[in-house]
């Protein structure tokens, strides 16, 4: 394998230039993991493209050895979905981030994959528009990540999610031709492709949607004695028919974290926190506004944002939590799982239940609005099996959540992390259905081979493209469809 | 060193740095990223040998800290990359060329004297065109630079040892003089001396006081550091607060209680004059204004150091005591996180690098039309005028300082023509 | 051996076909009503057994549009699955069978001041009909389409095997979006047996304002001017020529309603109402139907387009004229189009962006779907979820 690799990377010298292929041991290991660094492999090369027709000429050479390639953003993924191969190629689009065009008129921009989430609202935000999909790590993750994950956000409630802001993607797919793809006419090839993680090609020129900034946003941050009663609150505010452009919830021990790392001076002795935002027309808002206070009634102090800083200052606390944990333990696991709002109530208790019996401490920060949980499950790695059981509370919470009805990701992905859990929340059935679109985009099965499915379906014989009979079907581990 | 490790571990790989670090902005690559960094720190410490391109990767950190204000997990870059530097100054053999580079720059910058006199050879060595030696190639452009943003030499002013409140006494402290800022830019301490005994403060200046030790300790050269952390603390052993217009060295001095942690005998007092060092704009905004403001009918565009904003945290400060003269308008630069490129000595150790960040952030201080470019670091207004007068723009650069003082003695502009 | 009809009706309730079954002309041989999942499973498994071309059908309301199958065997009727499997009110989900008409899943949903934010555009059109056609009227603008919606489906392969994507959250990427890919794919790719879909409390108030433009430019200005205000129109439609109208909806709360109502009315004049234009929301009505999407600033030449088809100023919806009516702020608009010129008029239209015909008689030459880039792909996506090309053969882009 190396040689083929060494021959390859040649190729890949002559098609991106020696500036743009990684050979060195030590370079290397650097992209062993994205943001979830529980699964490492170190890449056998990586590239650094400039262009969608680098990309194209390179997927072409992987194809023509055999060997898998896998796209990167900023690598901020939290579900190992742009985990490298070792005997694979790595291509990293983090020098393709050039905003290429911005068109207020039609409220769009087209961005290449490399531009970070959060500059397409700055470059936007003078015209009076934003880039609506908002993910924690929007400063810095990259909008082609995005589309491969369908990122959400906090604002995605009221916003929607990265699908329902992209209007084309030019791709290149695994036979090494670009493409642009729309939401039609035809076949919805790019709702399938926004959120395939990365398994369907790569994007290399997006459209997306600018959204006009709202005219009023209100915020405000309601501290409660427990979790019971913010989540009653949410409740109220559903049911009353407002549709927030955010709820955020953080329970006790999160708020501690975010407090250690950003002193965002949240209430003190709080159970719970809500971050409730709405935003629009200053006529609708202020009223809902009141209502939303009034629902907010349980609550010991309530604190409404007077400007952008303190608006900022409260969101510092929720936007930070994550990275923030690092502060209270030494490691933890980033749990995503998504119940039906109802549940939340039932599921929340049952999760303290979990934490209770095994001593694992879990912090609860999540998106209330649309019961996407995300706990953390805190643990030393120092501390012998302290790792395993992390792992095993983390697995009982998905059970918690398929057990519900919900989902075992709401915006991490898959990825390789939860490939395993797959099996739980569909039907055998369901995932070959899922994978006869990746047989139509990628029957060889080299574009980031290994994610979203424990187990490849093989797409049958591949004109001029058999490398030997696949391994996993000489091990016994697949059969050929 | 468990210490060491345990920083590293701190790191988990979210990548909030990665935007906000001037070498990424350049090339987009994971290793010269913070986040790379730590992990080639990691891969060290777990037992893989310094090779060239570890050291390379190390070597481009120009240490503008920007990650660690962007960082959550509160991991200490500052800390890793001055331990990394020192482990690659103990470890790495480096080719003759760069021996003597790194020889040469710290055998003239931290020494007020030696600097005063290069002033003039170079002068005459430009007047002439003589080929200079390649060394001194390197080191010319900045010191060119120097010589020509500096204002003439005759007007350099003498500070006496102590300068007297003007009116009742708030506040007794010390000033650090700097090494670059008191030999090219006297008049930015004259100006801050003049500041601080108007706003009712005794100004103590102790003649024996060197360098603080900021260039040798932000390049690895732990044991120059040491020794210069230790003969500033002497000099300043009479006050409890010391006022730096200097980032950099506002910003080595709250190290040194780490610097010199493992020297019984000096941590305590370390520790004091950490806790005592404070930046120039930071005390006047603890301390309140007294003395009357006179309107400065100018734009200014504010530059954050780093060392001054990623290091110390000092942002609002500045541009309160700026915004609080009547007339005078603030203007935000573009990307103000991402370091110009000047960063201690790493214009004269990386230049083409240095070179570009220099270019980028020209671009955005033009794009402001200000009239005066403010910062509080002599190597950034150097580096950014250089930068702008290569794009053929010309612009007025000042210290924080100079521009309270024109305010606070009411002379106007004028004092801020392009030089 | 077994007959298929034998068969066909071990699995559900079929009868032979009748000419008025007939797919635009092709009469099945036979028409299966499952009315269980279970049963269209069944149905759709003995009918791979027997290699029979199936057409699904819903209510029937846009069966002519496309062009007519190359085969059809055997119509699957959903009508009989019909039911609103789960309302969670306060989760803000629904799911349905497919069979049920929107219309219908809007009355159990107005009971809980709950809605669907997806408009029809013909009476009686069923949830699986809308998602098989992807079509969406007005409010299109501010809650996306029938995709946006959509969280969830079940659909039954060519093959018989049911499956599932997405789920009965809002928030969810675990695997493919399937209901995606089988939104829009008029019945080529399998049955849409059931979906799910994220709801919306029902505005407590609403209001239109109407305003009338002399021309197109000045109707491209109307939109402009509120796509870039802050009142978040709930919809801005257009109609014409003859006079062109722009129509916007407003939805919220009683007051701010109110407000947004006299600010838009302010910034485009025209007059405020209770009730929508009689043209809100319905196709225009002409011999060719086509749809196009493209950048709300081709609102213009759209018109340009039209040319000489297009009715003059006083030929207000004369018969056999063009008309153009959609969504300007989205950049979807259905366009009506006599049968002369009809051919050169969506080439030109074609410039501007994609353009499908919708329904035209079968007499007019027409491209109907343009070129399509990704051709290639939509043929391997085909191959793959129907190898044997039996499901709606020919009905698709590119005869898929």
């Amino acid at each position: 394998m190396t040689s083929r690799l060494d021959g390859l990377a040649e190729r890949l010298r002559v098609i991106a230039g020696a500036e743009g292929v990684i050979t060195d041991p030590a370079e290397l290991r650097t992209y062993e993991c994205d943001g979830l660094t529980y699964h490492r492999a170190t890449p056998g090369v990586v590239v650094l493209p400039e262009s969608a027709e680098q990309i194209a000429e390179i997927v072409r050479a992987c194809a023509a050895e055999g060997v898998p390639y896998i796209a990167r953003g900023s690598g901020t993924g939290l579900s190992g979905g742009a985990l490298p191969r070792t005997d694979g190629v790595l291509i990293v689009t983090s020098r393709m981030r050039r905003i290429l065009e911005i068109d207020i008129e039609n409220q769009r921009a087209v961005v290449e994959p490399g531009v970070i989430n959060l500059d397409v609202t700055k470059a936007t935000r003078p015209h009076g528009y934003y880039y609506a999909p908002d993910p924690s790590s929007q400063q810095v993750c990259s909008i082609g990540g995005n589309v491969a994950e369908n990122s959400g956000g906090a604002h995605c409630l009221k916003y929607g999610f990265t699908v329902n802001h992209v209007l084309a993607c030019e791709v290149v797919t695994p036979d090494g031709d670009i493409v642009e793809i729309t939401e039609g006419p035809g076949y919805d090839l790019l709702g399938a492709f926004v959120g395939s993680e990365g398994t369907l090609g790569i994007a290399t020129r997006i459209t997306v949607r600018l959204t006009r900034l709202p005219e009023t946003v209100q915020t405000l941050l309601a501290a409660f004695d427990s979790i019971e009663h913010a989540g009653g609150a949410v409740s109220a505010i559903i049911a009353a028919g407002v549709v927030p452009a955010a709820v955020e919830m953080m329970d006790a021990l999160s708020i501690e974290a975010a407090e250690a790392a950003v002193r965002c001076g949240y209430p003190a002795g709080a159970g719970a926190v809500l971050i409730v935002e709405l935003d629009g027309p200053a006529a609708e808002v202020d009223r809902q506004f009141a209502q939303v206070k009034e629902l907010c009634r349980e609550a010991f102090e309530i604190r409404v944002a007077a400007g952008d800083a303190e608006r900022a200052l409260i969101w510092r606390g929720r936007k930070s939590a994550f990275a923030a944990v690092g502060r209270i333990s030494p490691d933890y696991i980033v749990q995503d799982g998504v119940i039906p709002r109802t549940a939340l109530p039932e599921v929340l208790a049952k999760i303290d239940e979990l934490s209770g019996d095994s001593g694992v401490r879990v912090a609860n920060v999540f998106h209330a609005g649309d019961g996407n949980l995300h706990p953390l499950v805190l643990f030393d790695d120092a501390v012998p099996g302290a790792g395993e059981r992390a792992e095993e509370v983390s697995g009982k919470i998905l059970d918690l959540c398929i057990e519900h009805g919900g989902s075992i990701t709401g915006e991490h992905g898959v990825g390789v992390d939860k490939a395993k859990h797959m099996p739980r929340m569909f039907t055998e059935e369901d995932l070959d259905t899922m994978q006869m679109l990746r047989c139509a985009f990628d029957p060889a099965g080299l574009c980031n081979p290994g994610k979203v499915y424990p187990t490849p379906r093989l797409c049958g014989e591949v004109p001029g493209r058999g490398t030997g009979v696949h391994p996993l079907v000489e091990s016994g581990k697949a059969d050929l469809f | 060193m468990d210490e060491f490790r345990e920083l590293l571990d701190d790191c988990v790989h979210c990548g909030f740095c990665l935007p906000t670090c001037p070498t990424y902005e350049l090339w987009g690559e994971e290793m010269d990223s913070p986040r790379g960094r730590i992990h080639l720190m990691s891969q060290h410490e777990l037992g893989a040998p310094l090779s060239d391109s570890m050291v390379e990767h190390f070597d481009r950190c120009l240490g503008c800290m920007a990650c660690v204000t962007a960082c959550p997990s509160g991991v200490r870059y500052d800390r890793l990359i001055e331990v990394t530097r020192a482990r690659v100054e103990d470890e790495h053999p480096r080719s003759r060329g760069e021996r003597l580079l790194r020889a040469a720059i710290f055998a003239v910058f931290p020494y007020p004297r030696r600097l005063r006199a290069l002033r003039w050879p170079l002068r005459a060595y430009q007047a002439s065109k003589i080929n200079m030696a390649p060394l001194l190639t390197r080191i010319s452009p900045t010191l060119a630079a120097m010589e020509r943003l500096a204002p003439p030499r005759a007007k350099a002013v003498r500070l006496p040892e102590r300068v007297p409140a003007h009116g009742e006494r708030r506040a007794v402290v010390g000033m650090l003089t700097g090494c670059v800022q008191r030999e090219f830019f006297p008049g930015v301490n004259a100006a801050t001396a003049r500041v601080l005994a108007m706003e009712g403060c005794d100004v103590v200046i102790p003649k024996g006081q060197g360098c603080c030790g900021a260039l040798s300790l932000h390049s690895g050269r732990s044991e120059e550091a040491r020794s210069f952390a230790k003969k500033t603390i002497e000099s300043f052993a009479g006050v409890d607060t010391v006022v730096v217009n200097a980032a950099g060295c506002g910003s080595a001095m709250k190290d040194y209680a780490d610097v010199l942690a493992d020297e019984p005998e000096w941590a305590e007092r370390a520790q004091a004059l950490t806790a005592g060092t404070r930046d120039l704009s930071e005390f006047l905004a603890e301390l309140g204004p007294r003395a009357t403001r006179h309107p400065l009918e100018i734009t200014i565009a504010y530059h954050d150091a780093c060392h001054l904003a990623h290091a110390q945290g000092i942002r609002a400060q500045p541009r309160e005591l700026l915004r609080g003269i009547p007339g005078l308008e603030v203007r935000e630069i573009a990307d103000p996180e991402i370091c110009c490129g000047s960063a201690g000595v790493y214009n004269l150790l990386q230049p083409q690098t240095a070179g570009e960040l220099g270019d980028r952030k020209a671009r955005n201080v033009s794009a402001t039309n200000a009239d005066l470019l403010v910062a509080a670091n002599p190597g950034c207004s150097l580096q950014i005028a250089t930068a702008l007068r290569r794009r053929g723009e010309e612009i007025a650069v000042a210290h924080t300082a100079e521009v309270l003082d024109a305010s606070i003695r009411g002379i106007g502009k004028e004092l801020f023509s392009r030089r | 051996m077994t007959t298929p009809l034998d068969a066909l009706a071990k699995a559900c309730d079929t009868r032979p076909g009748e000419p008025e079954d007939g797919v635009q002309g092709v009469v099945p041989s036979y028409v299966a009503a499952p009315a269980t999942v279970a049963e269209a499973s069944e149905v759709m498994r003995t009918a791979a057994e027997h290699g029979l071309a199936i057409v699904p059908r819903g209510a029937g309301t846009k069966l002519h549009w496309g062009v007519p199958p190359d085969r059809c065997d055997l119509v699957i009727d959903t009508r009989r699955l019909g039911r609103v499997i789960e309302h969670t009110a306060g989760d803000l989900v629904v799911r349905a069978e497919a069979g049920l008409p929107l219309e219908d899943l809007q009355d159990v949903l107005a009971g809980t001041d709950q809605q669907l934010a997806l408009d029809g555009l013909l009476p009686g059109a069923t949830v699986g009909g809308v998602l098989a056609t992807a079509t969406a009227g007005p409010r299109r603008l501010l809650y996306g389409s029938a995709r946006d919606l959509l969280i969830g489906i079940t659909v039954i392969r060519a093959d018989g095997v049911t499956a599932h994507a997405g789920g009965k959250v809002v928030k969810n990427v675990a695997g493919y979006d399937l209901g995606k890919l089988f939104t829009g794919s008029r019945g080529t790719l399998g049955l849409i047996a059931e979906a799910a879909f994220r709801l919306h409390p029902l505005p407590r108030a609403r209001a239109y304002v109407t305003a009338t433009a002399a021309d197109a430019g000045r109707a491209h200005e109307i939109v402009q001017a509120l796509l870039h205000s802050s009142l978040v129109p709930a919809a801005i439609e257009v109609d014409g020529p003859g006079p062109i109208t722009v129509a916007v909806l407003l939805e919220g709360v009683p007051e701010g309603v109110t407000s947004r109502a006299e600010a838009a009315r302010d910034l485009i004049g025209g007059e405020i109402g209770a009730d929508p234009p009689r043209w809100w929301g319905r196709l225009p009505e002409g011999d060719v139907l086509a749809e196009v999407h493209a950048r709300p600033t081709a609102l213009e030449p759209l018109f340009a387009d039209l040319g000489t088809a297009a009715a003059g100023a006083d030929g207000d919806r004369l018969p056999g004229k063009a008309r153009i009516r959609g969504s300007a702020g989205r950049g979807v608009w259905h366009v009506a189009l006599p049968v002369d010129g009809a051919g050169e008029i969506v080439s030109r239209l074609r410039r501007h962006g994609s353009t499908v015909v919708l329904n035209a008689p079968e007499t007019v030459r027409l491209d109907r779907w343009g070129p399509l880039p990704a051709l290639p792909l939509m043929r391997r996506v085909k191959d793959q979820f129907d190898p044997g090309h039996r499901l709606s053969p020919g009905r698709f882009a590119g005869g898929i």
